[in-house]
């Protein structure tokens, strides 16, 4: 019988579609309180980046409509900074903010989630 | 049309025919059909993602917006580039790691119910269909500038439609996702170095790019329309103060105070519904490559979309400089200002390049199209295959049975489509949508984002979302939004008509809250904890990637004892 405390996940396997087949490489399982915390740290992470991107994306039209210089300044040559920003700047903004998230995300879920399968000498050294 | 370009057609599709072929899925199995054994990696993925994604609308409709309403014009790229932020930070990673074939079998799974898998199929065939008709229009509009004769007794349009949906459907029948997935990625390679190379040969010839943005920018923005059969240029009046006139650089050539935000929020919130972006994730071994895959498209898509800005901008300074030149271009335009906007890109390829210039963006752009459309064929053909055809006509259908449900669906909703956009012409809805492929575009996005995307989010990230709240949620958003841009259809696209028909601004917030409502009167599903550690827990990627390691390693060390 299967513990109720574990989850498993191996390839083929699908918790709707009956029992599954042994592991031949040791188990990897979630415990559902580290899944638990992982998921609420992930869903830190997703809000925060995504009220910057929308707090970005929301300026740009407020601008337009309440800074005449956003417009109608010039910043490179004829483009004023509205253009600059259309044109390039937020594609370069979206994949920084992208990298970020990403990066911060997965780190999140490499230290939160696994630690049981982990050898000890990968947490506290190697003694020798 | 040169021989060359005939040739280089002919060559391009019988290279992706090859690829399908070569990569095609060995043995009857849905999973390699549909999913192509879920083993594409980051990079081929997030190619293949783009060209899926980079259909009519980004490839001509995007230089078309920015050359017909200069810096409004450009919110269409901004948007649908956003919409990867919020698949990145919501979507991606779990949606894999919970493993399912398509959005209505995620839906359907999660929350334990067949009513709301026929609900989504219902709207994810919508937004298929919604989508599917500005490719073939696409296509049939490229046809007529590049070929400009018909075949058999129809017009070039229609033939442009007709030739691109059989050989496609040919192609995805053929391939699967698997072969798909091969010939999407070559095809995003292809059309960006279409772009790539229009905009050295442009940038070389001495255009200035901030310059011609003061140039363009120090006249009023005018443009084609056609009075009493005769074409003429007005000048456009500016949106946001209808006093005076509009400038290329300047906003309201097409918004007015609150149309820029509804688009981005219709496109921003549309791309994390669309059902055949949505199920190449699936393709993905782990859900952390998910995520790293929408990174890369994010970049992808910053690229692309810079460039067709770029070039949206040039075509809209250098055309009418051309035409005293270049005797072809008075029939394709009024006083220096092309009637088609679409034509842009293709236009600046002749003058760059000659025929052969047309060629190389022309095919760029019927790979565009091609390379959607094989991904909405897809999708289609994995939401009635999959979700209606083994799920409920016949559940116990075999391997081959379940594939050929598929095939059959991919001819039958190519047909549909193609039907569709045979009725439509789009000189004639010019007037009304100055940039015809990205507005009808825009209708799958706005359905997409205010019938799925709320639905699909909070099933990942709240638990206590039930079947009946999802059911009445996807039906709320669904009828809010057909209903606005049908009002929005009838009164034109200024003044209400801005926020009718882009609707996801009003029809998401009261899907949410629909959902939100019948679910807390509701119980979710029985095994909530098994299906929350399926989709947030990453046991799964783990054991995928120890099993890459030791194959890797097992493979070194065979090649090390030879």
């Amino acid at each position: 019988m299967r513990d109720a405390g574990h989850f498993d996940a191996r390839p083929g396997f699908d918790p709707d579609d009956g029992d599954p087949v042994l592991s031949e490489i040791g188990d990897d399982y979630d415990m559902p309180t580290d899944v638990d915390a992982s998921f609420r740290t992930l869903r830190r992470v997703a809000a925060g980046h995504f009220l910057v991107f929308l707090g970005v994306v929301v300026a740009v039209p407020v601008l337009t409509l309440t800074v005449d210089w956003w417009s109608a300044g010039r910043l490179i040559g004829g483009m004023s900074p509205s253009f600059v920003m259309a044109a390039f700047g937020l594609y370069l903004f979206f994949f920084a903010l992208s990298a970020a998230a990403a990066t911060l995300s997965n780190a999140v879920e490499e230290r939160m989630l696994g630690e049981q399968e982990r050898e000890p000498a990968e947490h506290h050294g190697d003694p020798a | 049309m040169s021989t060359a370009t005939v040739v280089a057609l002919a060559v391009l599709l019988l290279g992706l025919a090859g690829l399908a072929l070569v990569t095609r899925p060995r043995g009857a199995s849905t999973l390699e059909f549909y999913l192509a054994g879920r083993q594409v990696g980051v990079v081929t993925n997030a190619c293949a993602i783009c060209g899926d994604y980079f259909s009519a609308a980004s490839f001509l409709g995007v230089a078309a917006a920015v050359y017909a309403s200069g810096l409004d014009g450009i919110w269409y790229a901004t948007g649908f580039a956003a919409g990867f932020v919020p698949v990145l930070l919501f979507v991606a990673a779990p949606l894999r790691r919970f493993g399912e074939f398509s959005i209505p079998d995620f839906l359907g799974r999660r929350l334990d119910s067949d009513r709301v898998r026929l609900i989504s199929v219902t709207v994810v065939q919508l937004i298929i269909l919604s989508y599917l008709v500005p490719q073939a229009v696409g296509s049939g509009i490229t046809w007529e500038l590049l070929v400009g004769q018909g075949i058999a007794g129809l017009t070039p349009y229609a033939t442009g439609v007709v030739v691109s949906t059989v050989a496609i459907t040919a192609l995805v029948v053929l391939g699967g996702m698997r072969g798909t997935t091969w010939t999407q990625a070559v095809q995003f390679l292809l059309l960006l170095s279409a772009f790539v190379w229009l905009a050295v040969v442009v940038l070389a010839s001495g255009f200035s790019y901030p310059d011609a943005v003061a140039d363009l920018t120090a006249e009023p923005l005018a443009n084609p329309t056609q009075v009493d059969g005769e074409w003429r240029l007005e000048a456009d009046a500016s949106r946001l103060d209808p006093d005076h006139s509009s400038y290329f650089g300047q906003p309201g050539g097409r918004y007015g105070p609150l149309g820029q935000l509804t688009l981005i929020v219709t496109l921003v919130m549309g791309t994390a519904g669309l059902p055949h972006i949505m199920n190449r994730y699936f393709t993905s071994p782990t859900g952390t490559a998910a995520r790293m895959t929408t990174v890369w498209v994010l970049g992808f898509a910053g690229v692309f979309y810079a460039l067709a800005v770029l070039l949206g901008t040039a075509a809209r300074s250098l055309i009418s400089k051309a035409v005293p030149e270049q005797p072809w271009l008075a029939e394709l335009t009024v006083d220096g200002v092309l009637r088609v906007p679409e034509h842009a890109p293709l236009v600046l390829g002749r003058i760059f390049g000659g025929e052969a210039g047309l060629g190389f963006v022309a095919i760029g752009a019927l790979i565009a199209v091609l390379s959607t459309i094989a991904g909405l064929l897809l999708a289609s053909a994995a939401s009635w295959g999959h979700d209606v055809y083994e799920r409920h006509i016949n559940p116990r259908a075999t391997q081959q049975q379940a594939v050929r449900a598929g095939r059959v669906a991919v001819v039958v909703v190519a047909v549909l489509s193609a039907g569709f956009a045979l009725g439509l012409r789009p000189d004639s809805l010019t007037a009304l949508f100055p940039s015809i492929v990205a507005t009808m575009v825009t209708w799958a996005f706005a359905l997409a984002g205010s019938a799925l995307a709320p639905v699909f989010i909070l099933a990942i990230w709240w638990r206590g979302i039930t079947a009946h709240g999802a059911g009445a949620g996807m039906i709320t958003g669904a009828v809010t939004a057909i209903g606005m841009f049908a009002a929005g259809t009838t009164i034109g696209d200024r003044g209400a008509g801005e926020l009718l028909l882009t609707p996801t601004i009003i029809a998401a917030p009261l899907a949410v809250a629909v959902t939100v409502v019948v679910s807390l009167r509701t119980r979710p599903p029985a095994d909530l904890d098994r299906l929350w550690l399926k989709l947030h827990g990453t046991a799964a990627d783990r054991r995928a990637v120890r099993l890459a390691r030791l194959t890797i390693a097992g493979v070194a060390e065979k090649g090390g004892k030879r």
